[in-house]
């Protein structure tokens, strides 16, 4: 009890002593979002300021604050957005004890958690209702179906590829404290729900032309190590970092790290094409080649950050010479 | 002092504009002709060959957006191009049955007023080096009227030729095949109309826009 009472005392007088400092918020077009401002001790970090404005808007949780530093209007210079690990006093300017942040609304928020599972369960549940149930009836398909060792054999593969990108989100993935607005559920959802059920509805339909007895193995076969050597890339970039999610870059090494920055989309990429090879399918080929243009993209953003990064000067190690994603084209 | 590239670029467009803008006039006298002597079923096969041939010829912008010859953004013109070659060739050509729709007329006199104006415009800047105002007007206005009558008789004319192309199985591929692939033209007929509920709306709204560019530059001029 006396111990307690000294603990809050020395508290508020330790409050006392710390100077305050005064914090502008304003929207983008300039005006005063939080009325009044608010007033934050000095050693108060970003978080605690996202945590006050939550407080005060009670709307406006954390994750859907951007919160950057102003810049002059015409400016064409990128605003710096706060980090919401560091101390407010980085950012204020020398000897001040108050700073403006600007205000944007990202918009509801879900975890990449979330996202990632509802995009990756409709593949996994609408494959095998082509496989399992009389669908095809709806589309004018009377009769029995006979159905071919390969088609088995995919509804295995794109199962366990599903199940595996689940399990990897809830067990694998770090994600650096990063959420996703809440449009890109549905967008992802839209994309994945609705190739999966274009490729599903042609790899198991009545009148599928399956490969030969070769050619499938060839591609399941390829396409598993693939899946294997994914899962691995996944695992290496996971100890990249930090159990507490405090996210950042780190030169990706080890594995096929070593000659390209993102293995872990080459062999995502190479996948599918095993998955192709076996059940030829133009479908599954359309998706084959959109999925690669998109991580391309991703890709080619990733190199150019970690080369920026990484440049080598200021003792930081120089990103070394690697291909991007897909040797021997890019 | 204008290169040697330029120069010649401005020949070609020159001759590219005008030449289309002729097609084009084609069409609009012998549609009015053919309406007036013969009425409305005989429209198409009068206008057909300059149709074909000035519609087609437009496809040649998209490369002269992508080599730089023009400034205009390919992400504009596609839908447009698009549309009018998919009418032109994927429902016009194909299915006779649908020729002889007064629909045709509308759609026919609709295109081409609108491209008599923009190409003799293009002709005019490449050619003279600027177009009257009352040129841009015209441009920049037509517009207002001439996109709704064309696109609701594009829209009309897909849906009236929809029992031509299910009875028929032209453009169809069908199952089993080596790749596993199958299109259905009808199915395609219909997600073509649905395009046309956002599609409209999206391309009245962005000439809206450039009408308002273009007016208020000039007045500044």
């Amino acid at each position: 009890m006396m111990g307690e009472c000294l603990r809050l005392s020395s508290m508020r007088i330790y409050a006392k002593l710390l100077k305050r400092m005064k914090v502008t918020v304003v929207s983008r077009s300039g005006r005063e979002f939080i009325k009044g401002g608010l007033e934050l001790h000095d050693l108060a970090t970003v978080a605690d300021l996202q945590e006050a404005i939550h407080k005060r808007t009670k709307k406006f949780y954390p994750s859907r604050q951007r919160l950057t530093l102003p810049v002059p209007s015409g400016s064409k210079v990128r605003p710096v957005v706060l980090s919401y690990k560091k101390s407010l006093k980085d950012y204020c300017d020398e000897n001040q004890n108050n700073i403006t942040v600007v205000f944007k609304d990202l918009g509801p928020q879900v975890s990449y958690r979330t996202l990632f599972f509802f995009e990756y369960l409709g593949p996994l549940i609408l494959y095998p209702i082509f496989y399992y149930f009389p669908v095809y009836k709806f589309f004018g398909y009377e009769g029995e179906r006979v159905i071919h060792p390969v088609q088995i054999y995919a509804l295995y593969y794109w199962c366990f590829h599903y199940f595996k990108r689940i399990m990897e989100t809830f067990f694998v993935h770090r994600f650096s404290h990063a959420t996703s607005p809440l449009s890109n559920v549905f967008r992802n959802c839209a994309y994945y729900w609705t190739f999966g059920s274009y490729i599903a509805y042609y790899v198991n339909h009545p009148l599928y032309t399956p490969v030969s007895d070769l050619q499938m193995k060839i591609g399941f076969g390829f396409g598993l190590v693939c899946q294997l050597a994914n899962f691995y890339c996944h695992i290496i970039l996971k100890n990249l970092r930090s159990p507490d999610g405090s996210g950042g870059y780190q030169i990706p090494r080890g594995f096929l790290f070593n000659i390209v920055t993102c293995a872990n989309y080459t062999t995502e990429i190479y996948q599918w094409l095993g998955f192709n090879i076996a059940t030829q399918s133009v479908a599954g080929y359309v998706f084959l080649v959109v999925a690669t243009s998109i991580m391309t993209n991703w890709a080619l953003a990733k190199h150019r950050h970690l080369k920026k990064l990484f440049d080598g000067k200021e003792g930081r190690p120089k990103y070394p010479h690697r291909w991007v994603i897909l040797p021997p084209f890019l | 002092m204008p290169s040697s590239f330029t120069v010649l670029s401005r020949h070609y467009l020159s001759i590219y504009n005008w030449t289309v803008f002729i097609g084009w006039f084609q069409v609009l006298f012998l549609a009015l002709k053919t309406l007036k002597e013969s009425g409305h079923e005989h429209v198409y096969n009068a206008v057909e060959k300059p149709l074909l041939l000035a519609q087609s010829a437009a496809i040649l912008e998209i490369l002269h957006g992508v080599i730089g010859l023009v400034r205009s953004p390919v992400s504009s013109s596609l839908p447009q191009m698009g549309s009018r070659v998919y009418l032109t060739w994927g429902i016009l050509w194909s299915f006779p049955e649908i020729r002889t729709h007064i629909l045709v007329t509308s759609l026919v006199i609709s295109w081409s007023i609108t491209e008599i104006i923009r190409y003799s415009f293009f002709g005019m800047k490449e050619a003279f080096g600027f177009a009257p105002s009352w040129h841009l007007w015209l441009r920049y206005s037509t517009f207002l009227v001439l996109y709704p009558t064309g696109i609701s008789s594009e829209v009309g004319l897909i849906y009236f030729a929809l029992p031509y192309i299910k009875a028929s199985e032209k453009h169809c591929i069908r199952m089993p095949n080596k790749w596993n692939f199958s299109f259905d033209y009808f199915y395609g007929a219909i997600l073509a109309l649905g395009i046309y509920v956002p599609g409209s709306p999206h391309m009245y709204s962005y000439m809206l826009g450039q009408r308002k560019r273009a007016l208020s530059k000039s007045k500044r001029e």
